[in-house]
């Protein structure tokens, strides 16, 4: 079946299979190989993309379901080499270890900071619920959020009390 | 994170993993076939049904194995694809090549295999029972326990469990190869150490080690699944391309990763614990039996750490202590942060949870009273310098205020019925070095470019721990040159060959120990040749930032000027370094000597609130002190403590590996296997490192940070039994690890009978 979909604004047509998932459908067919397979069952979020505006978990939608749909990926993020705002704060609080799970986590944060531009620890929690982290134990994911967010006081390397100073 | 572009590339979602590798267009896929059944025997495989699904389709048995058909390292009992009998429920029988991922899936499938079903042994006393051992079993002792157990004023014992854990790192296993030239291979491979994985393949495919290049880039994640548990996958790829002649991939789904791969080992251990009337322990005795799966893995390393880790932090003056390797027919347990030690610190946690109970003694005052100190020698013999367990110990106790948060809990217990809150306190001394002694070497490359850049490679492998970037620092640091002039290289093995894994805490210590010794060999040339040029003594002349001092005083002459002028003269600009740890011993037949080049001291308290009436339990804090000696970079080690605090905890309260009566994996999914997630951890999580003194032998006098803080998780354990304890109103005592919330009910039911590991079987 043939299908139109905007990905990163980029328009692509593409044949695709039916049971082709939407993840296998970024990453073989277009390339945009920045959106993970964790498990390939909805439970870890390293697949997360932004479908019309909301995440989904791009492994449990089909390629064909994303027809006509406007889906942003991670690849997506920085503009014109510029990182984004929620790039530099994971960069500046070392949210990052291994890295496999950051480019849906950082779709999952995006989503987050459009509906609630000042979320609380609980709403960040809340936002990044479906998103699994191994290496980090969260905490930096966090900070990370708050510092994208514009709370952690007056510019970056603010951090909560009791934490140690961040470089 | 400027200068180390590999951070920024991730940001982007960049970064290359090897299933994110462009495919060339002949590239093969490949899939495996698992083994159903816990134990059984092939008596025909028949491909015709997968090869009627494509022309393209190839199927690969143990037939096909050019060379050895063995990847055990230690022991041969890991043949590749097994002829005749496989050893657990899980293990790849055949291999299938097809042109697309899904096809090979499916060819994997439809082999038929005709087997027999034989019974298997799961649990390690069973098999202990019927000598089923991977390795002889091993003692270590001190003293005189028997004397000290019969003048105890106090003794105790029991029995101990603790359960496997599922390394869950995120990129599962996988492997690209292409046959090269006819006779050679080229492998990239998710593994934390390219040389096991190219002496693996050279044994299978009857190669010379130098005709096998291995190359390993950035893991998603690897926590010590990928030590020795990476090799079959490369080995299998390997002979993918090596029969077909076309590059193959391999990579895992996560159900057949979970299956397949090993995990944490899960241990029994029954110990008796004695003390005199002040509360001074005297004696510790433990029988380890260790559950070490199908085949002989790194089981006897990681008994060897729970051995030596078996003390804990404590002075135990008469000790004796055994470890007991289990052959079973589970996944091969394998390498997992902590490597043994965690086990061993569960059990004499345990024994000291067990003897306070028995003398009515406070918990955190006996665990204090019993530290290590100065001089102190453990029971292998080994002299302890700049013990710093309880000036951790007594700092936590000061941050969280203990004995007005203890009256606080105490006061809060008694006015909530519903609802209680317990905390507990756990010390830290965590030996580092591989425990098998020539590993304990690092091997690097430098070229320094004549435009001043310099690239560094090392044996060290990146999986997010940030190795490159303590070893750009490093670099930097002894080259004296801004860090942006830095580049770390992925590790292959053309670049530095008989390498060690990326593991044991000593990724950093002793590859960046390398390179900073083939820095100062450049640098030393380098300085020569400005002692020429000037005029003037090397000795008077330094690098800093970048930039030629004479004495204390700026020449005009950069970096870059010096290095071009260098590379002119003819002065080589390129070094390899290799650091092998000093001052190791150790003579197996006594058990005594010096296996570790230093250790890390920490303690940390954990507090948990639990609701009684369903058993859900939210640890509510975390305080942690941790020595990380002279840190190359704090931020890195903070991360690390976080990090590994989490998958502590995860072991201690959440994560149940389960197998079914018959062997079968039970934990094949997230939906399967709970793990931490951002609403498990602490509220308040507060990390401090003591303050830098001492010079530990370690690069720059820094501390090993990758396993250390795993540790603190136990404390997690005990906090939740004492939650427990102030619901029962009693001492009832279970160390059955880890404390989900189904045995945090049982134990409040009254019952007293918690489920555990053998109520599945
Ligand atoms: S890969 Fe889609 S949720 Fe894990
Ligand atoms: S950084 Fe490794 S899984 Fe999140």
């Amino acid at each position: 079946m043939r299908i139109t979909l905007k990905v990163n604004g980029g328009t692509y047509t593409r044949e695709v299979e039916g049971h082709r998932t939407l993840l296998r459908f970024l990453r073989e067919d277009l390339g945009f190989t920045g959106t993970k397979e964790g498990c390939g069952a909805g439970e870890c979020g390293a697949c997360t993309v932004i479908m019309d505006g909301k995440t989904v978990n791009s492994c449990m939608v089909l390629a064909l379901e994303a027809d006509g749909a406007n889906v942003e990926t991670i690849e997506g993020e920085a503009s014109a080499g510029k990182l984004s705002v929620i790039q530099e704060a994971f960069d500046r609080h070392h949210a990052v270890q291994c890295g496999y799970c950051t480019g849906g986590m950082i779709m999952s944060v995006r989503d987050l900071l459009h509906r609630n531009p000042k979320p609380s620890v609980e709403e960040i929690k809340e936002g990044i619920e479906g998103n699994f982290c191994r290496c980090t134990g969260y905490q930096q994911i966090i900070e990370a959020v708050l510092d994208a967010s514009g709370q952690l006081g007056e510019g970056p390397g603010q951090v909560r009390e009791g934490r140690l100073e961040h470089a | 994170m400027k200068g180390v572009p590999e951070a920024l590339r991730n940001l982007r979602g960049e970064t290359a993993y090897i299933d994110d590798l462009p495919e060339p267009r002949d590239l093969l896929h490949a899939a495996v076939q698992l083994s159903e059944g816990a134990r059984g025997k092939i008596l025909s495989i028949d491909p015709s049904r997968a090869l009627a699904l494509d022309p393209a389709v190839r199927v690969v048995t143990a037939h096909d194995v050019p060379g050895e058909n063995q990847i055990g390292s230690a022991v041969p009992d890991e043949p590749l694809l097994p002829e005749g009998e496989w050893e657990y429920w899980g293990q790849p029988l055949v291999l299938c090549l097809a042109p697309t991922r899904q096809l090979a899936r499916e060819a994997a499938r439809l082999v038929t295999i005709v087997s027999e079903t034989l019974r298997p042994v799961l649990d390690p006393r069973e098999a202990a029972g019927q000598d089923a051992f991977v390795m002889p079993s091993r003692t270590q002792s001190m003293g005189n326990p028997g004397a000290a157990f019969a003048a105890a004023a106090f003794t105790a014992e029991g029995r101990v469990e603790s359960g496997g854990q599922e390394h869950l790192y995120l990129e599962t296993q996988g492997a690209y190869a292409e046959r090269r030239d006819g006779d050679r291979v080229f492998v990239i491979s998710s593994t934390q150490g390219t040389t096991i994985v190219q002496r693996a393949i050279a044994r299978v495919l009857g190669l010379p080690q130098s005709g096998v290049e291995v190359e390993a880039r950035r893991l998603g994640g690897g926590f010590g699944g990928k030590e020795d548990q990476a090799t079959p996958w490369a080995c299998l790829a390997a002979l993918g391309a090596w029969v077909s002649g076309k590059p193959v991939k391999l990579y895992l789904d996560r159900a057949t990763d979970m299956r397949a791969t090993g995990k944490r080992h899960p241990y029994s251990t029954d110990f008796r614990i004695a003390a005199d009337k002040d509360g001074r322990i005297t004696a510790f005795e433990a029988d380890y039996y260790q559950n070490s799966g199908s085949s002989c893995d790194l089981s006897p390393a990681i008994m060897s750490r729970t051995l030596f880790h078996a003390a804990g932090a404590y002075r135990i003056p008469n000790l004796r202590v055994t470890g007991r390797m289990c052959r079973t027919n589970l996944p091969s347990f394998t390498a997992f942060r902590g490597f043994g030690a965690p086990q061993g610190y569960f059990v004499i946690e345990a024994a000291l949870d067990a003897i306070s109970n028995r003398m009515g003694f406070d918990p955190v005052e006996l665990r204090r009273r019993n530290l290590l100190s100065e001089g102190d020698v453990t029971h292998y013999g080994m002299p302890l310098k700049e013990v710093r367990a309880i000036e951790a110990f007594d700092r936590v106790l000061e941050k969280t205020g203990w004995k007005a948060l203890r009256a606080d809990i105490e006061a809060f217990n008694a006015s909530h019925p519903l609802e209680k809150r317990g905390a507990a306190i756990i010390p830290n001394c965590f030996g580092v070095s591989f425990t098998k002694l020539p590993m304990n070497r690092g091997g690097a490359l430098v070229h320094v470019h004549a435009d001043g850049s310099v690239l560094v490679s090392t044996g060290a492998v990146e999986m997010g721990q940030q190795v490159s970037r303590k070893i750009a620092r490093i670099a930097a640091k002894s080259l004296g040159v801004p860090l942006e002039l830095i580049r770390v290289e992925r590790t292959s093995s053309l670049t530095v060959a008989n390498t060690v894994p990326t593991a044991a805490s000593t990724g950093c210590d002793i590859n960046g120990a390398a390179a900073r010794v083939a820095c100062l060999e450049i640098r030393d040339r380098l300085l020569a040749h400005a002692a020429t040029l000037r005029a003037s003594g090397p000795g008077l002349l330094s690098l800093e930032e970048g930039r030629l001092l004479e004495g204390s005083a700026d020449t005009s002459m950069t970096w870059k000027q010096l290095v071009t002028s260098a590379d002119e003269s003819r002065v080589d600009l390129s070094a390899h370094g290799y650091w092998s740890t000093p001052g190791l011993f150790y003579d197996m037949k006594t058990e005594r000597g010096s296996p570790f080049a230093y250790h890390v001291y920490g303690a940390a308290l954990v507090e948990v609130r639990l609701d009684c009436l369903c058993g859900r339990v939210k640890v509510e804090r975390a305080t942690i002190v941790h020595d990380a000696g002279t840190s190359i970079d704090p931020v890195v080690d903070l991360c690390q403590v976080e990090g590994a605090f989490a998958q502590g905890l995860g072991w201690a309260l959440l994560e149940e590996l389960r197998f079914g009566a018959d062997g079968r994996p039970m934990s094949d999914n997230l939906s399967t296997y709970k793990v931490p997630d951002v609403h498990f951890l602490p509220a308040r999580l507060d990390i401090e490192f003591l303050s830098e003194t001492g010079s530990p032998a370690s690069v720059l006098n820094s501390k090993a940070i990758g396993e250390p803080p795993l540790i603190y998780g136990i404390a997690g354990y005990f906090a939740l039994l004492e939650a427990i304890r102030a619901a029962r109103g009693d001492r009832i005592e279970s160390w059955d690890l880890p404390l989900v919330p189904e045995k945090v009910l049982g134990l409040l039911a009254g019952t007293g009978r918690v489920l555990g590991q053998k109520d599945l079987q």
